[in-house]
């Protein structure tokens, strides 16, 4: 059984610096996000219960290719990549037909799994959109997943209650961070990462139209501008006073 | 000339520092107040193969060379420099049993060694010399096919766990200073307790006693009269592990000035707003930028440089400027924190204590110096 990992390459959130509100992202390293790699350890731990292979999938500029090596140190057994240097700027739903083409062309696939959303825009969107499109059943917001034959029991964290569902195989999974913590790779395995199979799909190979036309433009992103209130207190009569105030409408709203 | 890091270099730089973070902050302050390093600590840095990154596949290494080891260690002293003491204790030993000895020795040695199940030690220092080979008293005295090896040897690392220590002895047939490996707790071999240093909590040095100490002549490193040459080398190795230590701690100081910088305020700005804390964090940035890519290139030069005199030069000259600006980085991240900075609730008077001891270890920094010399003024 394959267990296909779906992993997005984003800048290193450690590095990004704001200038004028907006992120300086030149020269930035990329990396893969927190919750795909809890996502990724979940995928491993499964391919040891169930002697399956996990494959690393990603869709990404030229970078991919070095920034999956992450991935592979950390357990993947094989990398699939669909490198084109416009896929960074693309809406969900073009990368969602995109990664379904590509797990189309593998075999025997057992589940798919997702973060619930990327560690940069954190849409959330692209695994449902991947299960449409392949007709597969989705479950959103796992936090344990068990695997048979046939069948996925998944474990749903929910904001005040679990829920557990199963699913017909081959189904599309979206994991929460709790699921399991990022594994961190032993040295050996992060130079022997190299040498795992690493195949490079480019979008004519995989027959996707890309629309020439852009669903989505993005016309600013800018980081919110936070003031401290600047609030000179000189008796505690006075703190308790202010603390009553400006607790008091957030207790109302709850 | 490169200097972007590869992707496999970053990532043995990131599993270092994770690991750090994660596993060893948490302990620091039983580290420091016991000066002592848990158990599980060493058992996680060898599930993480952080024990063998610079040596060969062929001995149970990882292959990342000395480039990849420096990057790990530099994460690992960010956080505890006594944990990346162990480590690079444990190299010195291993890498002169690797270099110097024997198949039968390395099969013996190697694995265990890298796996953390055995720390190795290396024993030049004694009560009445320092640096100079002369003076060593420890003798090893032929009986038959074995030696039996008398002497005191002075602060040394790891010789509290077990393993190989590498023991520098006066031969009795030929009088010349020669290596021999001896099995930490053998019978016959003691330790004191771990001297009471000011830093580099949890690497514990302590006096080694070897009284009757038996071993096989197959013990022998190297040939007999070779040990000067085997220390050499070994030290010189050594100062990667020391370099790297110290760059740690100079990497440390410079994050938490800046940091405290940022955060305090007076009359109501930080005071990283004044031009004389901007002068005290430019200084550190250069230092800390000085020593690290000295420390890098040393870990490159370690790869690939086959004389030993060239690279003993390169370990010395590193080793003794990484050092110093390590007080120097220290002692001005201690100002930027004012009063703070002398209490223990803050790092930087741990980084402090630790950095001046650098200078005075692993061949003190007026040695360096005359080694460094020495290859220039040969002539």
């Amino acid at each position: 059984m394959n267990i296909i990992v779906a992993m997005k390459q984003v800048p290193d959130l450690h590095h990004i610096r704001i200038r004028n509100r907006e992120p300086v992202l030149d020269d930035i390293p990329m990396v893969l996000g927190d919750i795909d790699k809890s996502a990724l350890a979940a995928a491993v731990e499964l391919k040891e219960t169930t002697q399956g292979r996990v494959i690393i999938m990603s869709a990404g500029n030229r970078k991919i290719r070095d920034t999956v090596k992450e991935a592979l140190a950390a357990g993947g057994d094989e990398a699939i990549l669909i490198e084109d240097d416009d896929l960074a700027d693309e809406d969900s739903s073009v990368i969602a037909g995109v990664l379904a083409a590509a797990i189309q062309r593998i075999g025997d696939v057992g589940i798919v799994v997702f973060g619930e959303g990327s560690a940069d825009n954190y849409s959330g969107r692209v695994f449902s959109a991947v299960a449409a499109i392949l007709g597969y059943p989705q479950v959103g917001y796992a936090k344990r997943i068990e695997l048979n034959d046939s069948l996925a029991r998944v474990t749903r964290s929910l904001e005040d209650s679990d829920e557990i569902i199963e699913v017909p195989l081959p189904a599309v999974i979206s994991v929460v961070s709790e699921i399991k913590e990022p594994r961190i790779p032993s040295v050996k395995n992060i130079l022997k990462a190299r040498k795992k199979p690493t195949a490079v799909y480019h979008l004519n190979e995989l027959c996707v139209e890309v629309p020439a036309e852009k669903n989505i433009t993005t016309i600013s992103n800018l980081a919110p501008v936070s003031r401290r209130k600047g609030i000179v207190i000189t008796s505690v009569d006075e703190l308790a006073k202010i603390l009553k105030n400006d607790r008091k409408p957030d207790r109302q709203a709850q | 000339m490169d200097f972007t890091l590869s992707k496999e270099q970053l990532l043995i730089r990131n599993t270092a520092r994770d690991f750090a973070e994660k596993y060893i902050e948490p302990l620091v302050r039983r580290i420091e107040d016991e000066n002592d390093v848990p158990r599980q600590i060493i058992d996680r840095m060898a599930e993480l193969e952080l024990f063998g990154i610079q040596f060969a596949e062929e001995w149970g290494g990882s292959d990342g060379g000395y480039d990849g080891y420096v990057l790990a260690m530099e994460q690992i002293a960010r956080v505890s420099s006594g944990v990346s003491m162990i480590l690079s204790v444990n190299g010195l030993g291993l890498g002169a049993i690797c270099t110097y000895g024997t198949k039968e020795q390395k099969e013996k040695y190697m694995e265990p060694g890298l796996t953390g199940e055995l720390l190795a030690s290396f024993a030049f220092t004694e009560p009445g010399t320092g640096s100079d080979p002369r003076q060593i008293t420890t003798m090893a005295i032929r009986e038959g096919d074995s030696y039996v090896i008398n002497g005191t040897k002075r602060f040394i690392s790891n010789a509290n766990f077990h393993g190989p220590i590498v023991v520098f002895a006066r031969e009795s047939e030929s009088d010349e200073v020669t290596a021999f490996i001896v099995d930490k707790f053998c019978a016959g071999y003691s330790i004191s307790e771990a001297w009471d240093k000011i830093g580099l909590k949890g690497n514990r040095i302590v006096d080694v006693y070897l009284k009757n100490v038996r071993i096989p002549a197959e013990n022998m490193l190297g040939k007999v009269g070779r040990g000067f040459n085997i220390l050499l080398s070994g030290i010189a190795y050594g100062k990667i592990g020391i370099s790297s230590t110290y760059l740690g701690i100079t990497l440390r100081a410079y994050e938490e000035a800046v940091k405290y910088a940022m955060e305090k305020k007076h009359r109501g700005q930080s005071i990283a707003k004044f031009q004389a804390m901007q002068l005290r964090v430019g200084e550190l940035a250069i230092k800390l930028e000085a020593a690290r890519w000295l420390t890098y290139r040393l870990g490159c030069l370690a790869n690939n440089v086959k004389d030993p005199m060239t690279f003993a030069r390169e370990a010395a000259l590193t080793k003794s400027f990484v050092c110093e600006n390590a007080v120097d980085v220290t002692r001005v991240a201690v100002d930027i924190h004012g009063s703070y900075g002398v209490m223990s609730d803050y790092k930087v008077q741990s980084l402090y204590r630790d950095a001046i001891i650098g200078p005075q270890i692993e061949g003190v920094g007026d040695m360096q110096k005359m080694i460094v010399a020495g290859t220039i003024l040969r002539e």
